[in-house]
């Protein structure tokens, strides 16, 4: 399995107190990666030292073999990687269409170069794809919670990135609409698409994950296949908030 | 000696530029309102007083009026202009319209109702005379730093002692934490805007005894009170009023070194500065983007 | 009459290229800029100076024109790259003042106070022509622009930025550039009608670049509405107009028209803020919910 994006030590600290301490992460091409741990273990602070977002204090992160600390966001994103936010971020006055038309567009000149009828289907596409089709010419801020939260997915489908960074996009969500975001993990995953998600749900952790790094206080403390790392009565513990264990420590 | 007088100068006129800026920094810390109509409540404070003078009211009874007025202007703003458009979900600049356009009738108003032009009063204050050899000083110098530091003791004292000036404080740094222990934010959003009017009075009143009005003055009594707020870290009472003091003396002294019509260019370009460079200002904490 | 008409219409044709401008910068990037009438003013100065001492062809003033206050704008796009909101109209107003201090006192480029008299008339090859056909020209271009950049991926990038700027990186847009080129563009727009205007005036100084003038240009936009096409347009006319409409008041003495045409301005910008925020053509939803 090849590895898109990898880092390798990966800290930062916010006024002394240490977000990220010496995160290491491959991220494999076909498969997700689950980033799961207790609130404030990080897990955002991580995404954020990836896409350049922040700067990191110490650690190296590559793309395909290139060092992508120190650019941009727009430059990393322009490497093939797509990101959503927690707090979705759309674009709330735009409708549906141009939503999800802007993430296939990166030029900030006057025009944009390529191909517009091949962003144009990769738009329709991913609409398609998101059950958004019906709802193109509405406002994003008109949406409902769950159509909000599609229309994030649709605009990582649109933007054609192989990497994908997903900061909690099946929080809230019921069941059908879960087993349909579900789903389009799946399809990405087989195309090849090496995806890192931020989840809570264990539900879905368990169902579409491959992997899982735990995070805790900026550390991951664990690594491996679902089944092992959700059986460990220890970072159960910690999941659930009981820490007594550490007591003695 | 020229450089002390310019300097003793600016200390005045920066003595109350800390006043009028103190009172924009407490509003928009307390409410998050830009309140851009504050030089008006200053240009209307000031014509008050003036007419009270001219009409040989008692001038204790001309500055509370003044004071009187600005508060009520103040007040009015809050609850005619700001909260309605606050109510609609207004964005930042809605509010930036609509009192730019009350802070154009009212120096038009002024202009037709007081005169155009410079209007001042002569007061046994704005006597000066010779302290030094060469240095000029007027009674009213020592007036604008007395009466300046006054109001900073006292608004200090409020802000920590009383229970409204420690939710005024709170309600700055997290509105909905107060709203959830039942205080009401509107209440005192009126309160800081009372208060911040209030600061304006006698600056005016000061104003009018030494350099003189004009319909057109409140627009520069803005424009600094707006830049000593950025420069001096919003947030920072302290900071604003500093800035507002060091303004007025950057004002003054640069005159040394140019000639007057560049004296506020000088000031725009430290706010310029400001803004480019450090955006938090001298002692913000907040970073603006 | 005839005279007195186009008059009013070249005027509202070159306010009319200085509210679209401004609209694009306000409406579709979300700068909101009250230094407009210092690009309108070099302009101006540019446009006046080629026609002085180059050739009074427009075409080669408003591109001149264009130029400089298009390179210039990167005073005004430097703070809207760092900060935003009350920060920025801030640092706007700040520019606003030092521009005019410099206006006024750069006698050598602007003529101080007296200002720069005497332009000629344009001519293209050697004819004479007037400037309201020009003004339209310009305006229609720059309208049928924005109309093209408002419905293309410019204009969509500039909203994505407007409304979530971090989403619009994370999509692998260089946010400077696209704020930089508006800014640029909309500056450039300004530049041209001030040299259109320095044209038409035959006569500039400092008085037409003051604060009031921005925030005139700047109630054209809202009370015909931001983000609309047509809209700035609408306000243009309105508030031109007001002058001559208040003339056959004939109640009010002719020394207090100017404060009067000032106190009807800032009561229709408050009254509007407070009733009809989005501007007589804006759409009223626009910032609400419905969800």
């Amino acid at each position: 399995m090849s590895a898109p994006l990898t880092c390798e030590g990966l800290a930062r600290s916010f006024g002394g107190v240490k977000a990220v301490q010496g995160v290491s992460l491959a991220l494999p091409a076909g498969a997700v990666t689950a980033l799961v741990g207790p609130n404030g273990a990080g897990k955002t602070t991580v995404f954020n030292l990836i896409t350049g977002n922040l700067k990191a204090d110490e650690g190296t992160a590559q793309i395909r073999g290139r060092p992508i600390i120190g650019l941009k966001p727009w430059q990393v994103a322009r490497l093939g990687v797509a990101r959503s936010f927690q707090d979705l971020r759309l674009f709330t006055q735009m409708n549906v269409r141009d939503n999800v038309l802007a993430a296939t567009e990166r030029g900030a000149w006057f025009w944009q170069g390529g191909d517009k009828r091949a962003r144009l289907a990769a738009a329709e596409a991913a609409m398609e794809a998101t059950g958004l089709t019906a709802l193109a010419e509405a406002r994003a801020v008109d949406l409902a919670y769950a159509e909000r939260k599609f229309l994030s997915m649709a605009r990582i489908l649109a933007a054609g990135a192989d990497i994908w960074l997903l900061d909690e996009p099946a929080s809230g969500l019921d069941l059908s609409s879960r087993l349909r975001f579900g789903q389009l993990l799946k399809d990405a995953r087989a195309r090849g698409v090496a995806i890192c998600l931020i989840e809570h749900n264990l539900d879905v952790v368990v169902d579409l994950a491959d992997r899982i790094a735990f995070l805790d206080r900026g550390l991951v403390l664990a690594e491996g296949a679902p089944k092992e790392i959700m059986n460990d009565p220890k970072l159960a513990a910690i999941y659930f908030g009981d820490r007594s264990h550490e007591v003695a420590a | 000696m020229l450089f002390v007088q310019l300097l003793l100068g600016g200390v005045q006129n920066g003595a109350l530029y800390a006043l009028t800026a103190a009172g924009f920094a407490l509003i928009f810390g307390a409410t998050k309102v830009f309140h851009v109509a504050h030089g008006s409540a200053f240009t209307l404070a000031g014509y008050v007083f003036l007419y009270g003078w001219t009409h040989n009211w008692n001038s204790l009874l001309s500055s509370l009026a003044a004071v009187a007025v600005a508060v009520a202007f103040g007040v009015g703003m809050e609850r005619l202009v700001y909260r309605p458009i606050q109510r609609h979900e207004g964005s930042f600049f809605t509010v930036f319209v609509a009192a730019f356009g009350v802070s154009i009738v009212v120096q038009n108003l002024v202009g037709v109702f007081a005169g155009r032009g410079f209007a001042s009063i002569d007061t046994p204050l704005s006597n000066a005379s010779e302290v030094l050899p060469e240095l000029f000083l007027a009674d009213v110098f020592w007036v604008a730093i007395l009466v300046a530091l006054v109001m900073f003791v006292a608004l200090t004292l409020f802000l920590s002692r009383t229970n409204a000036g420690v939710a005024l404080r709170a309600l700055a740094q997290n509105p909905d934490l107060l709203r959830a222990y039942g205080l009401s934010s509107s209440r005192l959003s009126m309160l800081a805007f009372a208060l911040g009017s209030a600061l304006v009075a006698p600056a005016a009143i000061l104003t009018a005894m030494t350099t003189g009005l004009n319909e057109a003055v409140g627009n520069h009594v803005m424009l600094l009170s707006m830049a000593s707020t950025i420069v001096g870290g919003v947030g920072s009472l302290r900071g604003a009023a500093l800035a507002g003091l060091l303004l007025g003396v950057a004002e003054s002294v640069v005159l040394v070194f140019l000639e007057t019509q560049w004296a506020s260019a000088a000031s725009f370009l430290v706010l310029f500065g400001f803004i480019l460079f450090k955006p938090s200002g001298m002692f913000g904490a907040a970073v603006a983007k | 009459m005839i005279a007195y008409f186009s008059n009013l219409a070249t005027l509202v044709a070159i306010f009319g290229i200085l509210a679209v401008t401004l609209n694009f910068m306000v409406g579709f990037a979300g700068i909101f800029s009250v230094a407009h009438a210092v690009f309108f003013g070099l302009g101006a100065y540019a446009g006046a100076q080629i026609a002085l001492t180059v050739a009074p062809n427009p075409f080669l003033a408003c591109a001149v024109a264009a130029l400089i206050a298009g390179v210039l704008s990167l005073c005004l796009a430097l703070p809207a790259l760092r900060v935003r909101g009350e920060y920025f109209v801030a640092a706007s107003l700040g520019l606003q003042m030092v521009a005019l201090t410099l206006f006024s006192e750069v006698k050598s480029l602007t003529g101080g106070i007296g200002g720069l008299t005497n332009i000629p008339r344009p001519q293209i090859f050697g004819m004479e022509v007037g400037v309201l056909p020009l003004a339209l020209l310009a305006l229609g271009l720059l309208l049928w622009a924005i109309h093209a950049m408002a419905n293309g991926s410019f204009g969509r990038t500039l909203k994505a930025i407007r409304d979530a700027e971090s989403a619009a990186e994370a999509m692998g847009k260089p946010v400077a550039v696209a704020k930089a080129l508006a800014v640029a563009f909309a500056c450039a727009g300004a530049g041209v009608a001030g040299a259109l205007f320095a044209l038409h005036m035959s006569f500039v100084n400092v008085e037409s670049f003051t604060l009031d003038q921005s925030v005139l240009v700047m109630a054209m936009v809202i009370v015909g509405g931001t983000g609309t096409l047509f809209g700035p347009l609408v306000g243009a006319v309105l508030l031109l107009s007001l002058p001559s409409a208040l003339s056959f008041l004939t109640f009010i003495p002719p020394t207090e028209v100017g404060s009067v045409q000032q106190i009807i301005y800032g009561l229709a910008m408050t009254l509007l803020m407070v009733f009809r925020p989005a501007g007589l053509l804006g759409d009223q939803n626009k910032g609400k919910s419905h969800a």
